[in-house]
């Protein structure tokens, strides 16, 4: 099947090394596709990937079926993901013992196996292939569309989709042109900022200085977002050809991917992409016989939050501590060792290759007025389907928590949805049409972040959620400057108050100004965005926070202390577990008699609304 | 030559000097806690917050490190970059409640108290502004001590917490400590920076017996003078008092009178 490596020393080269390839490979194929993803690995795909290449083993005479692993398909609550070709027949949660039967029916029988077809909903019919599943039909895959299809650690798959041909027309491009190629598109970085990724691009050309310095952050920090991580684990070829378009446009010639050490499977496929694409000439001197010298090396991240921030980020690539600094002398001018460094994100990166091969003018048809192309986000949260969606800038938040999350769990009614990680704010549901785009976000006093989306049913106190991610936001603080380091503990300490039932007049003035001291103050986006969380929901919620602090009452009955228990007489069987479970004997009833909870010796420990078989406990 | 337009009044500038260089050369106070005109800027304190017009919006930046370009309008005491010094003074006098020089500062820029409570341990109203850190490091060359820790938990300190063996005692960081946090504690042949207990062996005066320096800033001196700062240094074990009260007494018994430069010579 494969071809024999070669080293190519021109865009012919490669593109009849691609002919060659396509046309050895059948597209009628029988080819089972197992993703790897971490998500599919944590609940038992490789054992799954290794059942079906001992069943394609044990076949006589050569298997004539395909075994593949892929990188994610974004449906990870639903993983192991198994899709079989042709007809991209697609089973979720497909278990070791499930194997046998997809191997006979569909990989060899060419039949669907429809017990394990994925159906939305009891009711529902069932799915076959991925377009007929809500979660998918209304995504628009580009960064994300070889996702699943090809093997990460295959250079040839890539190669067979199409792959680095946007760098093979980059390569007889002028540099400026490629340039304003970018800018024409309006692309914008996908890591936060929502910088227009040409005009970086053109200053880092025009900054003075050898060497300059490519660099693709892979640091991603957000709680709950995992976009970055399957798009490097996934089509690690992608972000390796936009940062050799990005470093031949910019005339760099050290490239660097920063890749926390929490994403082993990233840096395992990341690093072997490299060695393939060193070997196949795309990486080192000359690539494809331009006279274009580019060479990538991968750097692990400890982990710390803050090390996503760029000026932090060279810190620590320089061996330093990762601390922020001041940004007044932009990093395209004086950056990674006080050189020009071209820093973009890696979706930002995976994206250049489709907006080269196919023009500024495709890229710029997607979207809104000034925010382009398409979006991964990570939805998670209290929906129905979680897990990385890719959809057109501009489509409204209501579209993708409802028709591809498919609402909210459980009947619950939708709250708010945090967008943009930590820093990004809670927007209610009276914004729930507001299109997804840069300036619109940040307009609601959220921002579109790295791409982080977060949503919240009925039971969630966003109170609650202020504490949380501020308190997360204190453990990543560096600590360098004074507002961050010290406003976001008092605020934390105001917020743990309010949620305690401690809350005093004033506490919300006081939220919103120490609020405005970080925003003004800070040395870095980590500081200036890290009251977002508090000063959304004041906006959006507030008389939530006077029910904490005037009423000492949480209304989603998540704070403890904030309401009560009570057991309802109607449900209640008298069947006693509550009472035993009760520690400290506050639970009284006879054989037959709707127990009840005495509140002057119940401490709100709730053991007893977790231990209720028949849901009778019920807080007040 | 750019200039740089403070509160109203045009300031001549350099291309490279910061807003802050430019207005204490005109006079016009701002606060700092972090800065040091020998060190490198830091912006760690962020006392020394200025606007900045951009045309049409303002910027608030800290003075320290924003280097003049071009021309520059700055407000120093606009209403934004007062509040927002203010709300940081605050938030530092709520760390260091008991500082004496922070309360001054403080009172210099129209702040009285603060409404927050004490949430960070400070160790003895350390501010973290760095200084003794980067003067360890950028002018000591030493680096003995450094910022340990993330967040609230940061601290100032040696490795692992352990007396420093690159200490050489000369006590810079203390000089620079704007908060009185670093002392230097004097013990018979030792010096102690305290809170770090890093002692350091110390050679004294031949004839008083006061200390006359650390061996390791002699180390150091031997190591980047060379062997000429070895002699002097074997050939000297007196104190400079010391020093000049044995000239004295050298002058006085040759019956030579002393030259203003302080060398002895004959008087005609």
């Amino acid at each position: 099947m494969t071809l024999a490596a070669v080293r190519w020393g021109s865009a012919q080269e490669l593109e009849e090394y691609r002919r060659n390839l396509r046309a050895r490979r059948d597209p009628r194929a029988r080819r089972v596709r197992v993703c790897i993803g971490t998500g599919c690995a944590a609940k038992g795909s490789l054992r799954v990937l290794e059942r079906f290449r001992a069943a394609a083993a044990e076949l006589e005479g050569g298997s004539v079926v395909g075994v593949r692993c892929t990188g994610c398909h974004g449906f990870c609550e639903r993983g192991p993901i198994v899709v079989v070709d042709p007809g991209n027949i697609f089973y979720p949660g497909v278990k070791e013992e499930d194997v046998p039967e997809i191997w006979r029916e569909t990989a060899v029988g060419g039949r669907v196996v429809e017990r394990l077809l994925y159906r939305d909903g009891k009711e529902a019919p069932p799915a076959r292939t991925p377009e007929e599943i809500p979660f998918y039909r209304h995504q628009n895959r580009v960064v994300l569309s070889l996702n699943g299809v090809i093997d990460p650690t295959d250079i040839d798959d890539y190669i067979a989709e199409g792959g680095y041909a946007g760098l093979a027309k980059a390569l007889t491009m002028e540099p400026d042109r490629i340039i304003e190629e970018i800018t024409r598109s309006g692309l914008r970085g996908r890591g936060g900022g929502g910088f227009p990724t040409g005009r970086k691009w053109r200053s880092a050309r025009d900054a003075p200085g050898e060497p300059k310095y490519t660099i693709a952050n892979g640091d991603e920090g957000d709680p709950g977002a995992f976009m970055d991580r399957s798009l490097m684990e996934g089509t690690p070829h992608a972000v390796l050809e936009g940062m050799i378009i990005g470093s031949y446009a910019i005339g760099s010639t050290h490239g660097y991917i920063y890749v926390r050490n929490e994403y082993p499977l990233a840096v395992k496929h990341l690093s072997m992409a490299i060695a393939q694409a060193r070997e196949r000439g795309l990486l080192g001197e000359n690539i494809l016989g331009s006279g274009h010298r580019f060479d990538i090396r991968i750097n692990r991240g400890a982990g710390a939050f803050v090390c996503g921030e760029s000026t932090a980020l060279m810190a620590s690539l320089e061996g330093k501590v990762g601390e922020p600094r001041a940004k007044y002398i932009h990093t395209v001018e004086s950056g990674l060792h006080g050189k020009p460094s071209c820093l973009n994100n890696v979706e930002t990166w995976a994206n250049v290759p489709a907006i080269i091969l196919r023009g500024a003018d495709w890229f710029a048809s997607l979207g809104t007025a000034r925010s382009k192309g398409t979006k991964i986000f990570s939805l998670v949260g209290k929906v129905r389907n979680t897990g990385l969606v890719e959809v057109p800038m501009g489509m409204s938040l209501r579209r993708i928590i409802f028709e591809l999350g498919g609402g909210i769990r459980d009947g619950k009614a939708f709250k708010a949805v945090q967008t943009g990680g930590p820093s990004g704010g809670c927007i209610p549901a009276e914004h729930l049409d507001e299109p997804v785009d840069f300036d619109r976000l940040t307009e609601l006093g959220s921002m579109m972040g790295s791409g982080g989306m977060i949503v919240m049913d009925e039971d969630t106190c966003l109170v609650n959620v202020a504490k949380y991610f501020l308190g997360f936001l204190k453990e990543e603080s560096c600590g360098k400057c004074t507002p961050c380091r010290e406003g976001i503990a008092q605020m934390l300490e105001i917020l743990t108050r309010i949620t305690k039932g401690e809350g005093r007049e004033g506490d919300v003035e006081r939220l919103e100004e120490l609020g405005a001291i970080l925003s003004d103050a800070s040395l870095c986006a980590l500081g200036t965005s890290a009251a977002n969380p508090v000063r959304s929901t004041i906006r959006y919620f507030r008389a939530e926070y006077d029910a904490h602090i005037r009423q000492r009452r949480c209304p989603a009955k998540e704070c403890k202390g904030l309401f009560r228990y009570a057991i309802d007489p109607q449900a209640c069987k008298a069947c006693g577990i509550c009472k035993k479970r009760c520690p400290v004997s506050a639970i009284s009833g006879e054989r037959k008699v709707p127990h009840v909870i005495d509140p002057e010796k119940c401490t709100l420990c709730g053991a007893c609304y977790e231990a209720c078989p028949l849901d009778a406990v019920r807080k007040v | 030559m750019p200039t740089v337009t403070l509160d109203g009044r045009p300031c001549e500038a350099r291309v490279g000097e910061t807003i802050l260089e430019v207005a204490r050369r005109n006079g016009v106070w701002i606060p700092t806690l972090c800065h040091h005109p020998a060190l490198e800027p830091y912006a760690s304190c962020r006392l020394c917050l200025v606007e900045i017009d951009r045309g049409g919006w303002g910027q608030v930046v800290t003075s320290c490190n924003y280097p003049v370009r071009r021309d520059l309008t700055v407000g120093v005491e606009a209403e934004r970059p007062r509040r927002a010094r203010q709300g940081v003074m605050r938030l530092l006098l709520a760390r260091c409640p008991e500082s004496a020089e922070l309360r001054q500062l403080a009172g210099r820029m129209g702040v009285d108290s603060t409404p927050y409570p004490k949430v960070t341990e400070a160790q003895r109203n350390c501010v973290l502004c760095g200084l003794c850190v980067r003067v360890c490091a950028e002018r000591i060359g030493a680096s003995a001590i450094a910022l340990a820790g993330r967040g609230v938990a940061r601290a100032v300190a040696t490795p692992f917490r352990l007396p420093s063996e690159d200490c050489l005692g000369c006590g810079a960081c203390a000089a620079v400590c704007p908060v009185g946090t670093i002392v230097v504690r004097e013990h018979p042949g030792e010096v102690e920076i305290s809170p770090f207990k890093s002692r350091v062996k110390v050679r004294t005066c031949a004839r008083c017996g006061a200390p006359r320096a650390g061996e390791g800033a002699i180390r150091a001196l031997i190591r980047r003078g060379g062997v000429v700062i070895e002699e002097i240094l074997a050939r000297e074990d007196l104190c400079p008092r010391c020093r000049r009260t044995r000239l004295a007494l050298d002058l006085a018994s040759s019956g030579t009178r002393a030259r203003a430069d302080g060398e002895g010579g004959e008087v005609p």
